[in-house]
């Protein structure tokens, strides 16, 4: 059985069809990352899975129960970690992390056990009976992950759960997501931030309006984007023309400037190289620094999501489809 | 039957939880217990001062308003703040009925609006030196008109905004024509007909009845025919905001 099953998941908002008819499956213990740009549907999948809002058409299972039809069992194999951060200002850290283990029906001995360990793994406990309206963000940040964890779920939910903290916090919060990963919890997240997705996914969905343009883990989503390799060089100086030179190089795909240094994305480094020594030798150019890189995600998902790749600012048709 | 018992035990667990909150957030603070206790002696100077009517028989009548009032105006703004703060999102995703969020939203309301009538009923005693004759079937009085009015106002709030302004005054379009076609002012027998047969439809107008039989015996309808009618208005507001709810998760 998969931890969580989707099929054919569609939402609607009126004419807006934010989701149409997807489909995937979360494997138990897995950690899944769903990455898209702004609008792409990330939080309406995750409201739907979640029971938060009602699916157009379309199946979603956890362990096996319909979100639609067996709600309550599917919910209480959760944790849910909105996008925002959804706390009572009024109540204290304790207070939340109480009332919402009520809402699980827990054993009061259970939520405070619960409560306690949570406000302790995420530096709370000192603070933990003031309202919770005065904490900083990431204080906020770190206590509604706390409450989507009072309950010891199975499935974990998580909407965007570091965007726009600082090192430490986003650090903290990677490393218990990690560590649940451990204890085999499943964990579906959402993110704009690549390198997360990157270094905590064991598979990563792009989505990108309301369709998943790949599914793959990270390193695979990167070797099926050959091209997108690059070589980061930079000159000793800078000449007007230099850009579109470059570009005319062969196996060149597309170059860009990054601060003082260009990108040449390439299929074929090597090959790129050794044309780079003779432009530079013809050119009377000192190269600086070079260096040679595989595609990153981030480049991999620009390239699904149909965003522009370089300078050249076109759009390209996705190769989403072999994937 | 175990499985229904225990979805009955999952859903009164949890409404009583989501009671608790509203309480401790909303309705134990200075400011609203203060304007709650102060509320029916406005009223009192209001209709009291000028009128030869002896003050000790106006008591029904405000206690009915003032149960109105303090069991109906919380919940229709604790909702919209919730759904714009997205704590209410919270309640959605949590293992809990629909049924359940109706009913512990409005709960919370009507334990407040019954010790404001019991604190109101007390000084009012104190210093009209009233008395009550039937102790029992005022507090069931309480209970039942203050459940039936908070439901009332949690049924409003299902309308899916995040402007409190909108749901008070949709919720003040109902709430204040009750106040003139349901006894309390002016009473049922000066009505004209049709004003008659729109107050049998009122809650307010067996509130108010049950407290007059509660005060002095003198009753329209009798206790019984008021109890039922309270307590059919309760079942009605409440499956309306069942519905209205489940229908308002889009
Ligand atoms: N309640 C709603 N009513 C109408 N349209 C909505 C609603 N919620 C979302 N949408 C629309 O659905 C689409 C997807 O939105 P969603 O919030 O799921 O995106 P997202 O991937 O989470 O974006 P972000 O990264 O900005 O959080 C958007 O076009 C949005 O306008
Ligand atoms: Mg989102």
């Amino acid at each position: 059985m998969d931890a969580i099953e989707v099929i054919g998941l569609t939402k609607r908002f009126g004419d807006n069809v934010a989701v149409k008819g997807i489909d995937f499956a979360v494997k138990m213990g897995e950690t899944f990352g769903f990455l898209g740009p702004n609008g792409a549907g990330k939080t309406t999948t995750i409201r739907m899975l979640t029971g938060m809002t009602k699916i157009t058409s379309g199946r979603a299972l956890i362990h096996g129960h319909d979100i639609a039809r067996d709600t309550l069992a599917a919910k209480r194999l959760m944790g849910v970690v909105p996008e925002t951060s959804n706390i009572y200002d009024e109540l204290s850290a304790w207070d939340n992390l109480i009332f919402t283990g009520r809402l699980y029906h827990l054993k009061k001995a259970e939520i405070e056990r619960n409560a306690r360990d949570l406000l302790d793994t995420f530096g709370l406990y000192e603070r933990c009976h003031e309202p919770a309206g005065g904490f900083s963000k990431g204080m906020k940040r770190r206590l509604t992950l706390a409450m989507g964890l009072v309950n010891n779920p199975g499935v974990l939910f998580l909407d965007e759960p570091t965007s726009g903290l600082d090192v430490q916090s986003r650090r903290l919060i990677r490393d218990v997501v990690q560590d649940l990963a451990r204890k085999n919890v499943t964990i579906f997240l959402t993110t704009h931030d690549i390198e997360e997705a990157n270094v905590s996914c064991d598979r990563v969905a792009i989505i990108n309006r309301g369709t998943i343009a790949a599914i793959d883990a990270p390193e695979k989503l990167k070797q099926t984007f050959e091209s997108l390799q690059s070589i980061e060089i930079s000159f000793d100086a800078v000449r007007p023309g230099l850009l579109e030179a470059l570009r005319t190089l062969p196996q060149v795909n597309d170059v860009r400037k990054e601060g003082d240094k260009f990108r040449l994305y390439t299929a074929d480094p090597p090959e790129v190289l050794s044309s780079l020594c003779t432009f530079t030798q013809e050119q009377n150019m000192r190269p600086i620094s070079v260096t040679t890189r595989g595609p990153s995600l981030e480049e991999v998902f620009i390239r699904l999501t149909g965003l522009s790749v370089g300078t050249k600012g076109e759009v390209r048709e996705t190769d989403a489809g072999m994937v | 039957m175990p499985g229904w018992f225990e979805g009955v035990s999952r859903d009164i667990g949890a409404a009583w939880a989501i009671a608790r909150k509203d309480m401790k957030i909303y309705y134990i603070k200075p400011s609203i217990l203060v304007s709650s206790l102060l509320f029916p002696f406005v009223m009192f100077l209001a209709f009291a001062v000028g009128r030869e009517a002896a003050a000790g028989t106006l008591i029904p009548g405000l206690l009915a308003v003032t149960l109105l009032f303090s069991a109906s105006s919380i919940e229709p703004v604790s909702i919209p703040i919730e759904r714009r703060t997205k704590t209410f999102d919270r309640l959605l995703s949590a293992p809990i009925s629909i049924r359940a969020i109706v009913l512990g939203a409005s709960l919370s309301g009507a334990l407040f609006a019954s010790a404001i009538g019991v604190a109101t009923t007390v000084i009012a005693l104190i210093v009209l030196n009233a008395g009550v004759m039937n102790v029992a079937a005022l507090l069931l009085g309480f209970a039942l008109t203050s459940l039936c009015f908070s439901t009332m106002g949690t049924l409003f709030a299902a309308y899916r905004t995040e402007n409190v302004g909108e749901v008070m005054s949709l919720l003040n379009l109902v709430r204040l024509p009750l106040l003139f076609i349901s006894g309390v002012f002016i009473p049922l027998a000066s009505m004209p007909g049709w004003g008659q047969s729109i107050a049998v439809f009122s809650p307010l107008t067996y509130a108010h009845d049950l407290m007059l039989f509660a005060f002095d015996g003198t009753t329209l309808f009798g206790p019984v025919i008021d109890v039922a009618a309270l307590v059919l208005a309760i079942v009605i507001f409440q499956a309306a905001g069942i519905f209205l709810y489940q229908r308002s998760r889009e």
